[in-house]
């Protein structure tokens, strides 16, 4: 990776649905440097863009123009099976329904990524166990999903984000089905996440939860409205030995 | 992704459907079933019929008046024909270099007294020549007939097993006087145990010699000879000889058909192998389009599970899983699938075909082609019928599958 070049490059990028006869602008021309161990928010109303551009940015999609550089490598023309290679690798993925497999335990769904990536069972089953104690799930690895809080299971699925090691966290509304006080918990472990030294970038439509994060990018009808850093909010009142503090102990 | 582990996944999701996943497998079971039981009885029978038709010996031909006859016409015709003679049976053995044993024989069935006991209608043969050799008849008690009891036409009898078992009662037999109809014969031996083919008992008879037989029955019978030739090589030159002598002394002109019947045990082999290989063709057809529904079946549920496990599939391509890992995963789910349906066939099949083999004198013989056939069969359809819905997986879009409800 040259020293020099962000993390993540879009040059105007652009996103076109056809429908029916009509043609949707969803992005319009997106340009955004992101750089290593950043904690940014994209934020927008509906329709402004916001999904389309964190699904291009999860490698789940592919630009209409424009150009996408991750880690020095352009993907914006990438096969199918060439973009599930980079989701495995580069990005973590969190999003606001958990996602996880219901029938599986939380150990299995955590060692998903590693299965993709071609990794044997016995290291595997370590390093997703491993995973799920950072974010304080040891005691519950072999519970189903339904047999967790909506807090554990985004717990398990920050665990599933951070087992592969990858460049990214994308988190999409990942406080979105969670009340006050458990979403604090689950900022909190990003936090933890960004202070680790990972990039964590976040898509929501919460003023208040976008305000945890020290850069946050607006975007309107498809365009980037303003981008700007901020002073971020700090979590208060979580216990010490929670989340946060293993997660910052698994990173040392 | 290993292979393991989507067997491992593929165990998961049967697990968590079972009654589907069991009412998807009747139509594999079934198909399976029927092909195992259906091999394994045919197999059986092969056996069985081999096993007894060759129990004389695979060089033994035996001819007589009509010969290896299969419908009315040939036999109306062949009633028409001059009587096999004793003459015939003493010149083949007289003149034939590839014949060993020649046994002449003619039967019929007369009542068999002794003391308060009579036994109905047995077979009683006359014999002359080889006849302990050709049929291969070993002794449980005292001597064969001989050329002696033969020449002088002495009325002594060796009697079968059964015979002696209804008559004598577990007693000695041997120098006791029984009747054959009206005619009183000297009991020298008892014949060993045949057991039974296709349903008939080998055990009931009465051996005599043949003049003995004519005296009381008269000379009006055509006989049957049978012989054997000296060994397996000559079994063809024995018979175009045995064919030779009997034209010449029958009289038959060059070019025109035999008046006799020349018959071997592979004669009746042949006729039972294109019969069941018919019979197998079109069972084992019928099975076949049982497993062909089964394998729609399966593909209907594959869809279906599919469209139930769109998110999943969303879920695992988001966490990286490429075409072909979907695509594997559900090809093995449905080869999973119809491999277990598969095995529980297999046994199912070999339950009822030893089933059959207990309630009837059908006999199963349970091969391992037949397994590997069931099992391979049954896997093969699903992998098949597998292909369409799992492509289907593994073509969906990403964001389309992780947004499906």
């Amino acid at each position: 990776m040259g020293a020099t070049e962000p993390l993540l490059i879009f040059h105007d990028l652009t996103k076109v649905y056809r429908v029916g006869d009509e043609e949707v602008h969803a992005l319009a021309g997106v340009s955004l440097d992101i750089q290593e161990g950043e904690y940014l928010a994209v934020m927008g109303p509906s329709g402004s863009g916001k999904s389309t551009l964190m699904n291009i940015l999860g490698c789940l999609d592919s630009p209409t123009g424009g150009r996408y550089r991750l880690k020095g490598r352009e993907i914006a023309r990438l096969s199918d099976d060439e973009l599930a290679s980079i989701r495995n690798k580069e990005i973590g993925f969190v999003f606001q329904t958990f996602n996880l497999l219901p029938r599986s335990d939380a150990l299995h769904n955590v060692e998903l990524p590693l299965i993709y990536a071609g990794m044997g069972p016995k290291e595997r089953k370590e390093r997703a166990a491993e995973a799920l104690a950072t974010v304080g799930l040891s005691d519950r690895m072999r519970h189903r999903p339904n047999e967790l809080s909506g807090g554990q299971r985004q717990r398990v699925a920050i665990a599933r984000a951070l087992v592969n090691r990858p460049s990214i966290i994308l988190a999409d509304e990942p406080t979105g089905n969670l009340d006050t006080k458990t979403g604090n918990e689950i900022l909190a472990a990003f936090e933890a996440i960004y202070e680790q030294g990972k990039t964590v970038i976040m898509v929501t439509h919460e003023e208040d939860v976008a305000s945890h994060a020290h850069r946050v990018v607006r975007l309107r009808d498809g365009k980037v409205e303003s981008d700007r850093a901020q002073e971020a909010r700090r979590i208060e009142g979580i216990a010490a030995g929670s989340a946060i503090g293993r997660i910052r102990e698994a990173g040392d | 992704m290993e292979f393991s582990e989507s067997v491992r996944m593929a165990l998961g999701a049967l697990r968590a459907n079972k009654l589907r996943s069991f009412l998807t497998l009747l139509g594999t079971i079934v198909g399976v079933t029927a092909v195992i039981a259906i091999i394994s009885l045919i197999q059986g029978m092969n056996a069985y019929v081999s096993d007894k038709l060759l129990a004389q010996g695979a060089n033994v031909f035996t001819v007589d008046k009509f010969g290896f006859i299969l419908s009315d016409d040939d036999f109306r015709d062949a009633l028409k024909r001059k009587d096999i003679t004793l003459g015939d049976a003493e010149a083949i053995a007289g003149l034939s270099r590839s014949a060993g044993a020649v046994k002449a024989e003619v039967e019929r069935g007369d009542d068999v007294r002794f003391g308060s006991t009579r036994l109905r209608r047995i077979p009683i043969k006359g014999v002359q020549g080889d006849y302990a050799e050709v049929d291969r008849t070993e002794l449980a008690e005292g001597r064969h007939l001989t050329a002696n009891d033969m020449a002088r036409r002495r009325a002594v009898a060796v009697i079968g097993y059964e015979v002696w078992e209804n008559l004598f009662d577990g007693r000695t037999a041997n120098g006791h006087e029984i009747r054959i109809g009206d005619v009183k014969y000297l009991v020298v031996g008892v014949a060993e145990k045949k057991g039974s083919a296709f349903g008939q008992s080998q055990d009931n008879f009465v051996i005599v010699p043949l003049a003995a037989w004519q005296k009381a029955y008269g000379t009006r019978n055509s006989i049957s000879i049978s012989v054997t030739s000296i060994d397996q090589a000559s079994f063809e030159s024995a018979q175009e000889e045995a064919r030779a002598i009997l034209r010449a002394r029958r009289g038959v002109a060059p070019g025109k058909p035999d008046d006799f019947g020349i018959v071997t045990a592979e004669m009746f082999m042949d006729l039972y192998r294109n019969f069941t290989s018919a019979a197998f063709v079109v069972l084992v057809g019928v099975a076949g389009i049982s497993l062909v529904v089964g394998g729609i079946v399966i593909m209907n549920i594959m869809m279906v599970s599919v469209t139930e496990r769109t998110r999943e599939i969303g879920i695992r391509k988001a966490l990286g899983a490429k075409r072909r890992d979907v695509l594997m995963q559900f090809l093995v789910e449905a080869a999973t699938l119809s491999l277990t349906g598969g095995a529980i066939g297999v046994l199912l099949g070999i339950a009822l075909a030893l089933l059959v083999a207990a309630v009837s004198p059908l006999p199963a013989a349970v091969s391992w082609i037949a397994i590997v056939l069931g099992l391979g069969m049954s896997t093969g359809i699903g992998l098949l019928f597998g292909i369409y819905p799992a492509a289907r997986a593994a073509r969906l879009d990403p964001i389309v599958a992780l947004r499906f409800e």
